[in-house]
């Protein structure tokens, strides 16, 4: 059986849940068997077909796998926001659409991902700019300087496109600098220690990170750029030295910022204490830890939880976006949440293979990069949702509503899928005897 | 670099195994206790959707049900109770503000259709049987009888089935409206007369000479005495260099056993104590069930444990160096519930079989399948039938013609014993009465409480008793229950 497919064959099934989430949150709502919302469900099909399309023409011997793992991921989180508010699902069907057509672009013409390192510091600097810009002239929203207006009252978020764009940067710039950074010249402190102009990038990057979680209030966009940051310098130099190091450095920063600006240090406290102010600050955490006890082992099914109040509001305020685990945790029970979490999982295990299976370390550092920057995000609004790291703003990759985060984590796929096509296809010319370019 | 890719996604899988870890946390081994937060909306939401059970006595009178009504499209239930205040400490209430209590709180797995082998099932798919009605053993023409002799007084009735241990009624003044405590709790709460304790089971008061029967239950089980043994009262016993007198100073000279329990001779039954010592009638007590936590369906909270108390704390029954000759004689801190002390006469009544009381008859779902169905148990035997025939002899002529004749009914024999624990206010003593008719073939045993009031056991509390024991026997066993 060919690459293409087996994909069409797990694509199948995956694109069938999505469906049958669609129509039991639509026969929970009226308490009648549904088939559910045809046209957001069918048009979102129609996407993945169209990228499977694609695919078999223009990038036949990439991952099969991945777009699977994609389409069951963006159909639970369709089914999940259809059932909060049908007009949230027609909506995020756009923004899947608009993924869809990246997806394919991304195909189509980024044959070879290597281009990329040339231009790293363009892009670099493009993220830079893109940063600087959300500071300056962002709008703030729930307390979270995140978003840019553009026109219509339409927002998005260039803190997604400029996360993809930093793994690029760090792609080149790590792998240019690798060497040095993993040969240590110095000893200090009990540590060997590369030279310090080697090291000042790191220093740099952490002020950074701090910097942004005061300008943009924003702790888990900071602790996502910081930790892809920490993981590729670890693929890139294989020190776990530089993570502890890295780690620590941003956690004395983090406990710092804790202690001096109020507005966070209240932000952590009411993680640490949701509870004793159930009604005022910890209100989000608490009604969020109350949907996850009523959704218990099984959960009742999605749309028979009562995540919505009869006036039709979420109960957990940002239920569709940042609490949109907690949702599915209501809905689906402990069992279709650590489904849900195995998908990511699974999502990581074939970007990791990818990244091993790539013939060049900037194809390596760039997959293993993409990858753990979309685990590490899942990991981190997860985490906030179970109380395990404090609540942040970001998004749960494929499945939160919002079209920047829909239409960037489309185009990481379709990155992903370019450099798996690439060293499968170097590998067959390989064998052929015909030399790689 | 794979090694470090290899590690990198073996480190980020753990983190999600983590995730894991503590998702289920939240959701499978704390999930009950936040679906008991009193602020948890699913809860009050999912309280509003079940048609709870109703709560129907022995003389088929419905003391709580659901009322259903329609908000939005959505069927939702509340909770009324057609008899208002009636015996609403024990009923209980159940509501998402003020918590639950009394039966509504007992048997709430049953009432909001949780019960039963299938309730896991039922829980993992979220679905929620109606509840299933509770039939009590309390009859309401015996509770309207104890709460109208009660009403405007404080104190405590306790009706039960001695061979059964079924439980006819309990009455606490004063009490409250149920219906009240969704709109106006604050209210209830504030009365200065504490409606919401149960005195019955929850109150603790000096059970005074009532505890005779215990002693006397104890001294004839050694042996050294009988109901004809003789005693000479000379109006004072000397107890560690401290009198102990008769009620009025009063002094009786030559009588026996049967005369110092008619006329409630403090004297000999302090001799008596004393001569047993601390450990004989302390196992004497543990037999009775002093100093255990009382066995009945109700919340552990609303029912007290009988027994010595000393700043608070429970004491055990035998410790040597106890004054055995007060404890005798109902002081040296002994405290006790109404519901222990009906627990007495009824063992003294049944042949000396202490039955564990029960409120709860059996659980019946809408469908008329019984899902429990309580049998009587013996709980202790606390003397031989032959001994306790000889108490409850003695008793009898407490009410022939001692200081309980109040409680004397026409026509029938009852046998009893009152009590007047003072405090040193005249005015405010608890009057006691406890007792069973008919003596023969004991039916129906009580005990009843006043507090403070002027009177004695015998002027106060043995005419309430002897009201509230003849309508138990005119309502008699209801058809079909089992019958000893």
């Amino acid at each position: 059986m060919s690459l293409r497919s087996r994909e069409l064959g797990f694509l199948i099934p995956a694109l069938l849940l999505g469906m049958l989430g669609l129509a039991a949150g639509a026969s929970a709502r009226t308490d009648q068997l549904q088939a559910g919302p045809w046209q957001t469900a069918l048009g979102v099909v129609l996407v993945f077909v169209v990228m499977h399309a694609v695919l078999r023409l223009r990038a036949p011997l990439s991952d099969p796998y991945l777009v699977p793992i994609l389409a069951a991921l963006t159909g639970i989180g369709l089914a999940m926001l259809y059932r909060i508010d049908p007009g949230l699902a027609a909506d995020q069907a756009i923004w899947v659409t608009l993924g869809g057509i990246v997806f394919c672009a991304v195909i189509v013409f980024l044959p070879d991902q290597r281009v990329l390192e040339r231009y790293r510091y363009v892009i670099g600097l493009t993220a830079v700019l893109l940063l600087v810009a959300t500071m300056v002239f962002g709008t703030e929203v729930n307390g979270s300087r995140l978003w840019l207006e553009v026109g219509g009252g339409q927002r998005i978020q260039l803190g997604e496109l400029a996360k993809v764009l930093v793994v690029i940067f760090l792609a080149g710039y790590l792998r240019e600098k690798r060497e040095v950074l993993a040969i240590p010249t110095q000893r200090r402190l009990g540590m060997n220690l590369p030279a310090f102009r080697h090291l000042a990038p790191i220093l740099v990057f952490w002020g950074a990170a701090l910097v942004v979680v005061v300008a943009l209030n924003d702790f888990g966009t900071a602790l996502l750029f910081f930790g892809v940051f920490l993981a590729m310098l670890y693929l890139a130099t294989g020190r776990p030295l530089y993570v502890g190091l890295g780690a620590g450095l941003f956690a004395v920063g983090a406990l710092a910022i804790w202690a001096a600006v109020p507005r966070i240090g209240a932000r952590v406290d009411s993680w640490l204490h949701p509870f004793s102010d159930a009604q005022g600050a910890g209100y989000q955490m608490v009604q969020s830890l109350y949907a996850l006890a009523d959704g218990g082992v099984v959960g009742p099914g999605f749309g028979r939880a009562l995540l919505v109040t009869e006036g039709g509001s979420p109960r957990i305020p940002a239920l569709e976006t940042d609490f949109i685990f907690s949702g599915v945790s209501n809905d689906l029970g402990y069992v279709g949440a650590i489904g849900v979490m195995l998908l990511y999982v699974l999502l990581m295990a074939r970007g990791f293979a990818i990244a091993t299976a790539a013939r060049d370390g900037f194809s390596k550092l760039l997959a293993g990069g993409l990858t753990a920057v979309v685990g590490l995000q899942a990991f981190i609004i997860i985490g906030g949702v179970v109380r395990l790291v404090p609540l942040t703003g970001v998004t749960l990759p494929f499945m939160s509503y919002g079209g920047s985060s829909v239409v960037v984590n489309f185009g990481i796929a379709a990155i992903l899928l370019v450099i798996s096509n690439r060293s499968r296809q170097g590998l067959v010319e390989a064998v052929r005897g015909v030399p790689a370019t | 670099m794979n090694r470090s890719i290899r590690t990198l996604y073996i480190a980020l899988a753990c983190a999600f195994g983590v995730l894991v870890m503590m998702l289920g946390y939240w959701q499978v081994v704390a999930a009950g206790g936040l679906d008991e937060r009193a602020d948890n909306p699913y809860t009050m939401e999912k309280q509003r959707l079940v048609d709870r059970g109703r709560i129907i006595s022995a003389d088929k009178v419905v003391l709580a049900e659901s009322v259903a009504y329609r908000e939005k499209g959505t069927k939702y239930y509340r909770r009324y109770y057609p008899q208002g205040s009636l015996a609403s400490q024990v009923v209980g209430y159940a509501t998402s503000q003020q918590g639950a209590t009394g039966l509504e709180q007992q048997y709430n797995n049953y009432l909001a259709g949780s019960y039963g082998t299938g309730a896991i099932l039922d829980r993992l798919r979220e679905e929620t049987k109606n509840g299933a009605d509770i039939r009590l053993a309390l009859d309401t023409r015996v509770q309207k009888t104890a709460e109208a002799l009660l009403s405007g007084r404080k104190g405590a009735v306790v009706a039960i089935r001695p061979k059964t241990g079924e439980v006819l009624a309990v009455a606490s003044s004063p009490t409250f409206d149920l219906n009240q405590v969704t709109t106006d709790f604050a209210s209830i709460r504030k009365d200065s007369g504490a409606p919401l304790l149960n005195r019955a089971t929850g109150g603790l008061y000096p059970p005074g000479s009532t505890f005779k029967v215990v002693t006397a239950t104890a001294a004839l089980s050694t042996g050294t005495w009988s109901a004809s043994s003789t005693f000479d009262d000379k109006g004072v016993f000397v107890v560690d260099g401290k009198p102990i007198y008769n009620s009025g100073k009063a002094k009786f000279g030559v009588h026996n056993l049967r005369d110092a329990l008619t006329f409630s001779i403090n004297t000999t039954f302090a001799q008596i104590g004393d001569t047993l010592g601390g450990r004989r009638l302390g196992r004497e007590m543990n037999l009775f069930g002093f100093a255990q936590p009382t066995e009945i369906d109700l919340p552990s909270g609303e029912v007290a444990t009988s027994g010595r108390y000393r700043d608070g704390k429970l004491l055990p029954n035998d410790q040597r160096d106890e004054d055995a000759a007060r404890i005798a004689i109902g002081q040296e801190n002994l405290q006790v519930t109404p519901l222990q002390m009906a627990m007495v006469a009824g063992a003294i009544a049944n042949g000396g079989r202490m039955m564990r009381p029960y409120l709860v008859r059996r659980v019946i779902t809408p469908d008329g399948v019984i899902v429990k169905q309580q049998r009587p148990e013996e709980v202790d035997s606390v003397a031989s039938a032959y001994i306790a025939s000889e108490v409850g002899r003695m008793m009898q002529s407490v009410v022939s013609g001692g200081t309980g004749t109040q409680a004397g009914l026409a026509g029938l024999s009852v046998a009893g014993k009152t009590g007047t624990a003072e405090t040193g206010d005249p005015n405010r003593n608890q009057a006691w009465f406890i007792g069973y008719a008919p003596a023969e073939d004991p039916q129906v045993a009580v005990a009843v409480v006043i507090e403070d009031t002027s009177g004695t056991g015998g002027t106060e509390a043995a005419p309430v008793a002897g009201e509230v024991m003849r309508t138990a026997l005119a309502a008699g066993p209801v058809r079909g229950e089992p019958r000893p």
